[in-house]
């Protein structure tokens, strides 16, 4: 094991190159393209056995990803914002046709109004495709998911894509300690891929014909039940990467001191990091504070979200998006799955196209929630850290 | 948790500054991360970095607001941004500057440490990129890392990415400096003035993305906001031209991607050195060498 200073992107790219990923269809955006520049170097370096292909466009660069998967090999890629929507055509294409392609998204805004700073307004669009799709906090757990995502995306009972979602800049570009694992233990974790199907001349086949009425509504049904059999499958690589790394992050959700809790926040991306010492705030002045960190948008914790709120009074939903209908995406979703569940549900917006949220925002957001907890009334949804006074 | 901001102009280092001390400091066993103001860097402009230093897993991600340790890498800054801002009473300071803490004012009174690090960037590196040189003056104010940590760190970061002889430079640059910073206290009566920004409440905010020129108070945006934004306060390096050379071919003109320089009614040309950032594509594209560069921000 080595120890590296070094950012997400870079980690991700020692994550692919760990897995021995076999084609890398690129095309560069900011703040992704340190992961293609890396992956570029490593290969060029013959640090890695791979195909680096440029495409002209990322709505090519998942094309090219799935040719090259249906062809039988492991294939990574990664974008942003803007090629992500590029890519929305070909991002349906894959679940569909069970393609394990793991793809980083860095987390950017999508114009216009166009930044280049992180919102998740890019990833969360795209959360009814098919693909799995999971958060992560910093830079170690950035590379590690690389790992699990590989492992989860090809297990039989799955077969499907998934997306890492990363900050952008706030991990993209921010360099810390991450360690990285030995290619012979990952070799352990993570054996040579074994395609279902494989596009061979010799054996001629049909990928992605055109599907009528009789038979498009069972595909879809099987799709969504391999949605649901990842939810094991999650749990069980989790396990089986604790057992061979010794770091362990918790299945579709990691909780924090929420054994008691009385309120708490449910976060994903970096803004979990910065609850995490919220929290320990709280607790130091005796108030019963609690955090649930969302790992996986898709599949959704409806079971884990349910168990893990038992006692809870009041449950803050971070997003750093906005649905534009009153709320951001993830708090429709927790309050769809908690509308059973005796909780205060209140939706808190911050951090959107980039703005930094600080510890006083936290600080905010954890205040409204213990007032719901107290059984006061507050906003629905409030926007922390936003000039002028909500309507 | 010890926190650290950097101050700098794109181009001095600053980002690889906050890295190789991060670098350093996780040598020496602790947690640690840096990272940049993540804005569009350009050459000259103003530019920030952050580090943070801690013995457990640092967990917050959000800029830094109240710093530990400021770091000044060009002095200039201190007239036009408000560097101190936020600072902590019982901060540090370490500034590239040919004066004595004593005779700088940082607009807060503090242990103060100054370097002549640019002369020390150019006799070593034979460039004005002062980030090492400052590194050497971190380690002698503060003793947050050995100078040790700091050469090993210094040699993965830029070893890994210049080569070995850059790396021994950069090491060489960040010795002297250790050996020329010198400690005092500086002054603290300069007032720090809010930066003129255009900040309106969401409902005064123009309706769509379409900002007309009547409507902005910016610095940065909006048609007419470059009027307040004088880009030319970036250039550390001016154009000199000699009219008696120029064949009035006009290339400069066409090639100046600022538009700062003016045609004259005979074709000769002049600069508007508010707005030069001292590029030098002029002088590049001057078939004549009518144009050269000199070192200085200068008018």
């Amino acid at each position: 094991m080595k120890v590296k200073v070094i950012s997400a992107d870079h980690a991700v790219a020692y994550g692919a190159k760990l897995a021995r990923t076999e084609v890398v269809p690129a095309f560069p955006i900011t703040p992704q393209t340190l992961i293609v520049e890396q992956l570029a170097e490593f290969i060029n370096d013959g640090e890695m056995d791979a195909d680096f292909i440029t495409a002209e466009s990322e709505h090519s660069a998942m094309s090219i990803g799935i040719g090259a998967s249906a062809g039988g090999v492991r294939v990574f890629t990664a974008t942003s914002s803007q090629g992500l929507a590029l890519m929305h055509e070909m991002i349906y294409a894959v679940p569909q046709n069970r393609l394990p392609i793991v793809m980083v998204n860095v987390n950017r805004s999508l114009g216009a109004g166009a930044g280049i700073w992180v919102e998740y307004n890019d990833s969360m669009a795209e959360r009814d495709s098919g693909w799995l799709q999971m958060y992560v906090e910093d830079n170690q757990e950035a590379l590690d998911a690389i790992l699990m995502a590989f492992r989860l995306a090809e297990d039989r009972r799955v077969m499907l894509p998934v997306m890492v979602c990363l900050d952008g800049f706030i991990l993209s570009h921010t360099v810390e300690k991450v360690e990285i694992m030995e290619q012979e233990e990952v070799d352990r974790f993570l054996p040579k891929y074994e395609p279902l199907h494989k596009l061979d001349p010799a054996e001629p086949m049909l990928i992605n014909p055109i599907v009528p009425p009789e038979y498009a509504m069972e595909m879809r049904y099987q799709l969504d039940r391999a949605v649901d059999h990842s939810r094991d499958v999650i749990k069980e690589v989790d396990a089986e990467f604790a057992k061979a790394f010794g770091r362990s992050y918790g299945g579709l959700i990691d909780t924090y001191q929420m054994e008691d809790a009385e309120f708490a926040m449910l976060t994903l991306g970096t803004a979990t990091g910065l609850a995490r010492g919220i929290v320990d705030e709280l607790r130091k002045d005796g108030k019963k504070a609690g955090l649930i960190k969302l790992r996986f948008m898709r599949p959704f914790p409806f079971k884990e979200l349910c168990q893990a709120t038992k006692g809870l009074k009041a449950l803050g939903v971070f997003d750093r998006s906005a649905s534009f209908n009153g709320g951001g995406p993830v708090h429709t979703e927790v309050a769809a799955a908690l509308c059973n569940v005796p909780v205060m549900v209140t939706g808190h917006i911050a951090g959107i196209g980039g703005r930094d949220v600080t510890p006083d925002h936290m600080r905010q957001m954890y205040d409204v929630v213990e007032r719901a907890s107290k059984g006061e009334k507050v906003r629905q949804v409030t926007w922390h850290g936003l000039r002028g006074k909500m309507e | 948790m010890f926190e650290v901001r950097f101050h700098g102009r794109g181009g001095q280092g600053a980002v690889m500054a906050a890295q190789t001390l991060a670098e350093a400091a996780v040598i020496e066993g602790y947690h640690a991360h840096a990272f940049p103001f993540f804005g569009a860097e350009r050459r000259g402009a103003p530019v920030m970095a952050f580090a943070r230093i801690d013995d457990k897993k640092i967990s917050i991600k959000s800029q830094v607001y109240e710093p530990d340790l400021l770091i000044v890498l060009d002095e200039s800054l201190l007239d036009i941004e408000p560097v101190a801002r936020g600072m902590k009473k019982d901060g540090k300071a370490v500034i590239n500057t040919r004066k004595l803490p004593m005779e700088l004012d940082l607009g807060i009174e503090v242990d103060c440490a100054t370097v002549n690090a640019t002369s020390i960037a150019l006799e070593f590196l034979k460039a004005p990129i002062v980030n090492t040189a400052i590194l050497g003056a971190v380690a002698k104010a503060t003793g947050i890392v050995s100078m040790d940590s700091m050469n090993k760190a210094i040699r993965n970061r830029f070893g890994e990415k210049f080569g070995e002889a850059a790396a021994n430079a950069n090491i060489g640059a960040a010795a002297a400096a250790y050996e020329q910073t010198v400690i005092g206290r500086c002054k603290g009566k300069r007032p720090l003035k809010a930066k003129r920004e255009w900040l309106p409440d969401w409902d005064q905010l123009p309706m769509g993305t379409a900002l007309s020129e009547g409507s902005i108070d910016a610095v940065m945006v909006g048609p007419g906001g470059a009027r307040q934004n004088l880009t030319g306060t970036w250039r550390v390096q001016t154009p000199r031209y000699d009219k008696e050379k120029c064949v009035r071919c006009l290339r400069c003109w066409f090639s100046c991607p600022e538009g700062c320089i003016k045609r004259d009614e005979d074709d000769h040309v002049h600069w508007d050195l508010n707005y030069c950032k001292g590029c030098g594509i002029c002088a590049q594209v001057c078939p004549v060498k009518a144009i050269d560069m000199i070192k200085g921000g200068q008018k």
